[in-house]
């Protein structure tokens, strides 16, 4: 039997028979993992208020041979309170773990996407993680993943995409007019790409609201090539009218 | 070997919430050895429940007629309005004895991790239902988690330009609770919402 403590992000929960509890936690020693919480939905001391998702804890868990892991207490180290005071914070919070869930393989250490997600969560916490910002954590979450989709040039040829571009999710970027014929995916404005370029490489200026759907639709597409399926909290994302 | 009647019966009754084999197999032979009369009424039960009981046309609580009773209740006020995310909500609640107003049920609550949004939820129902102008406060009563909180804060932004008072239902520390074993997430939120004695 094996025994240690971590720290770990809740990414989500999923309710198992009466009163326990599956709980996805990306960990910082052994990244992405699913530990079972034993009477998780009754017990009001051990775990109340602590296995929602986006709470930071420092997790004591247990792993038997060949079994599940189990959780075995929590210490909440931030619970990001005022997320929960406002709809958009807590959709964007929701799709963040939800992206970073999908993008993690189990039990592979993944301390930078970790650092990164408490980071983001801390700024929504605080305020200060507005729509554009959304943009540019999916674009660090998609690097450190290694899928990092390219938009400053051209992804056949090399060369800037020039006034025409086209976006193709299975070259994983910008094709110029010239390799168009080569590729697949609809024409963008380049002022898209651009500005997806520019918060890649690490400027932070809000982009305008017409610019920043068309740059979340066009993520939302890569993302959706990549994972083989869509994430469930764009639909709630868009639904709620939240960008 | 056992008896295939035994075997589906098991089979059945294992597929209830929180029953496994084992407790599949202790409620068979009770009813096995239980007189005639009881299988019999136990069949006309579920026979009954299923043919019979139907969702509110207004609250979708649980009725056997059009409306619930909750609805046709002529002591009930109608100014005040309580949203649940499902019946067993509604059951506790009037349990407290405490509220005398409608209830109105969404089943289910905003989740986006399960990809369930407000079409999904009876809320364009309750929308439809505070059209009259009747209803002058709206009590909230979801959970307080990630995905009740969710669902409060939507629905206060459909409500609140109706000129409907919205309020949440109080959160912090139990009646009779002992403070030092109190969780670091029930305290916060109970010292965030203090009130002045």
């Amino acid at each position: 039997m094996d025994r240690w403590e971590d720290e770990a992000l809740v990414l989500s929960t999923l309710d198992y028979g009466d009163a326990d509890r599956l709980v996805t936690l990306l960990t910082r020693g052994r990244g992405k993992l699913t530990a079972f919480a034993a009477g998780a939905r009754k017990s009001r001391r051990r775990f109340a208020g602590a296995l929602e998702p986006g709470t930071l804890l420092r997790a004591r868990l247990v792993e038997r041979h060949g079994s599940t892991v189990r959780l075995d207490a929590v210490e909440v180290v931030h619970a990001f309170p005022h997320i929960r005071e406002e709809l958009p914070r807590i959709a964007r919070a929701l799709y963040a773990l939800e992206l970073c869930r999908e993008l993690l393989r189990d039990e592979e250490p993944a301390p930078e996407l970790l650092s990164l997600a408490v980071d983001w969560l801390g700024r929504l916490d605080a305020g200060e993680a507005g729509p554009t910002s959304v943009l540019a954590f999916e674009l660090q979450a998609l690097a450190l993943a290694g899928l990092m989709p390219r938009f400053d040039a051209c992804t056949l040829c090399g060369r800037p995409p020039g006034e025409a571009p086209r976006f193709d999710v299975d070259h994983g970027g910008a094709v110029c007019a010239d390799c168009a014929p080569r590729a697949t995916g609809p024409r963008i404005d380049p002022a898209v790409l651009e500005g997806l370029a520019a918060i890649q490489a690490g400027a932070r200026q809000p982009l305008p609201p017409a610019l920043r759907a068309e740059a979340r639709g066009l993520l939302a597409r890569f993302i959706e090539a990549q994972l083989g399926r869509r994430l469930k909290s764009v639909e709630f994302l868009r639904s709620v009218g939240v960008d | 070997m056992t008896p295939d009647p035994l075997n589906r019966l098991v089979a059945q009754l294992s597929k209830l919430p929180g029953i496994g084999e084992k407790t599949a197999q202790r409620l068979a032979f009770h009813i096995l050895r239980a007189p005639d009369d009881y299988a019999t009424e136990l069949v006309a039960a579920l026979q009954e429940v299923k043919s019979k009981v139907r969702l509110c046309t207004r609250c979708f609580s649980l009725t056997e007629g059009q409306l619930c009773g909750f609805c046709t209740d002529p002591r009930r006020d109608d100014r005040v309005l309580c949203v649940v995310e499902g019946i067993a909500d509604l059951m506790a609640l009037e349990k407290t004895r405490e509220f005398k107003g409608r209830y109105h049920v969404l089943h289910g609550v905003l989740s986006p991790l399960e990809g369930i949004g407000p079409e999904q939820l009876r809320i364009q129902e309750l929308l439809v239902r505070l059209e009259d102008g009747k209803v002058e406060e709206v009590i909230v009563a979801t959970n307080p988690d990630v995905e009740g909180e969710a669902t409060a804060l939507y629905l206060m932004r459909l409500l609140k330009p109706m000129g409907i008072r919205v309020t949440r239902l109080a959160q912090g520390l139990p009646m009779g609770g002992d403070l030092e074993f109190a969780d670091q997430a029930t305290l916060a939120r109970a010292l965030s919402g203090r009130r002045e004695l």
